[in-house]
């Protein structure tokens, strides 16, 4: 009886911090996401900058879209709407940016020397000019906490959660 | 006392998969469709078929490479050629430098219209200051611009653009964007230093709409 009361606590308190972790990323995607889509030029350029597009349709769908994208699966995880689904789309959007983010800061450290840490520069995140290292530690934690958000089967506080 | 959550059936466990698929399908799907509808609907939204960034010229290339104007004190018959002069040589528009800009700035021809410049920047930057007499043409969002645009440069002998300089290259896609609309690359100039060596040069400037206020000597 004691360890089911207990194990109902922990699920409880699990469950508590899955929506606020749902919440904070929610929060995140659609700042970010709305903060470049009343930028689209400034974007469109930025993506342009990773030079892994090079055809202009695709260049202009990702830098029209890929914010507002963005900040409509923000609003999703902050409403509680397909909650899982949408963490998993996120952990889809995560890892490739990331890894686009790696591949230019290494490629600005093999062309110019500098540290790798101290590398800086606006990765099109809708954040400004940031260090790499601490972007990537934040891509990496957000990484996780849409996974936990994905394997997490009981959520709460949304509006279909799925 | 609460009870701890029970598990899901073995029945439901088989029918979470596929149910979590079409979910993120159904997100995929709907989010896909809003990010559409909320560019065409943007009014600062992109144009998904436009090619914001032209390689080259397309009207009037010369063959004829034209080396940018030099002032004396900045000539070197040693000196390893600019990665900037180079990049715009490979697109078949023509360098300038600051001794070049003054010259036309302060030439009769610039007042009559003979000479233009085109400040290829945002509105906003525009406003805070561009060389006098310069017009706007933001090439991303050209609306009417393109049209006020291609009136003076039709009836100009030749049009210089410039953008902040250093890494910009608005300018040249603007340049670009004029002879894609008709203007032959012999009549297009990019003034490389920009509007930031132009101001760390102490050179006159207008802030506000075309006509407001001027600081320094006027043309």
């Amino acid at each position: 009886m004691k360890g089911e009361a207990e194990a109902g606590a922990g699920a409880l308190g699990g469950g508590n911090v899955v929506v606020l972790l749902r919440w904070v990323l929610g929060g995140l995607f659609l700042f970010m996401g709305l903060s470049k889509a009343f930028h689209p030029v400034e974007f469109l350029k930025q993506v342009r900058a990773y030079d892994l597009l090079h055809d202009s349709l695709a260049l202009n769908v990702v830098a029209a879209g890929l914010p507002w994208f963005e900040a409509f699966c923000g609003l999703l995880l902050v409403l509680g709407v397909a909650v899982r689904g949408t963490a998993i789309v996120a952990i889809l959007m995560l890892v490739p940016f990331t890894l686009a983010v790696l591949q230019r800061a290494m490629g600005l450290h093999a062309a110019g020397g500098q540290p790798f840490c101290a590398i800086k520069f606006d990765c099109g995140c809708g954040a400004g000019e940031v260090l790499i290292c601490w972007k990537l530690l934040e891509n990496a934690l957000l990484t996780g906490g849409a996974v936990l958000i994905a394997v997490w089967r009981r959520h709460r506080f949304g509006l279909w959660v799925g | 006392m609460t009870e701890a959550p029970k598990p899901l059936p073995d029945a439901a466990r088989l029918h979470a998969g596929p149910a979590l698929v079409r979910e993120v399908l159904l997100v995929l799907i709907a989010g896909g469709l809003f990010a559409l509808a909320a560019n065409f609907l943007s009014p600062r939204g992109l144009s998904l078929r436009r090619d914001y960034f032209p390689s080259a010229v397309a009207i009037g290339s010369s063959n004829r490479v034209v080396t940018a104007a030099v002032s004396p004190s900045n000539t070197s018959s040693n000196a390893a050629p600019d990665p900037v002069v180079a990049r715009l040589r490979s697109k078949g528009l023509q360098a300038v430098d600051v001794g070049q800009m003054e010259a036309w700035f302060r030439d009769p021809r610039y007042l009559q219209g003979l000479i233009v410049f085109v400040d290829a920047r945002t509105d906003f930057l525009y406003q805070v200051g561009h060389i006098p007499g310069a017009h706007p043409f933001d090439h991303y969002h050209p609306g009417a611009r393109l049209g006020e645009v291609m009136m003076v440069a039709n009836g100009a002998e030749l049009v210089a653009l410039y953008c902040t300089g250093g890494d910009c290259e608005d300018s040249e896609f603007a340049a670009l964007m004029l002879n894609q609309a008709g203007i032959p690359a012999e009549r297009l100039f990019i003034y490389v230093g920009g509007i930031t060596e132009w101001t760390e040069r102490k050179l006159p400037v207008e802030v506000g709409m075309r006509g407001g206020v001027s600081k320094g000597g006027g043309p």
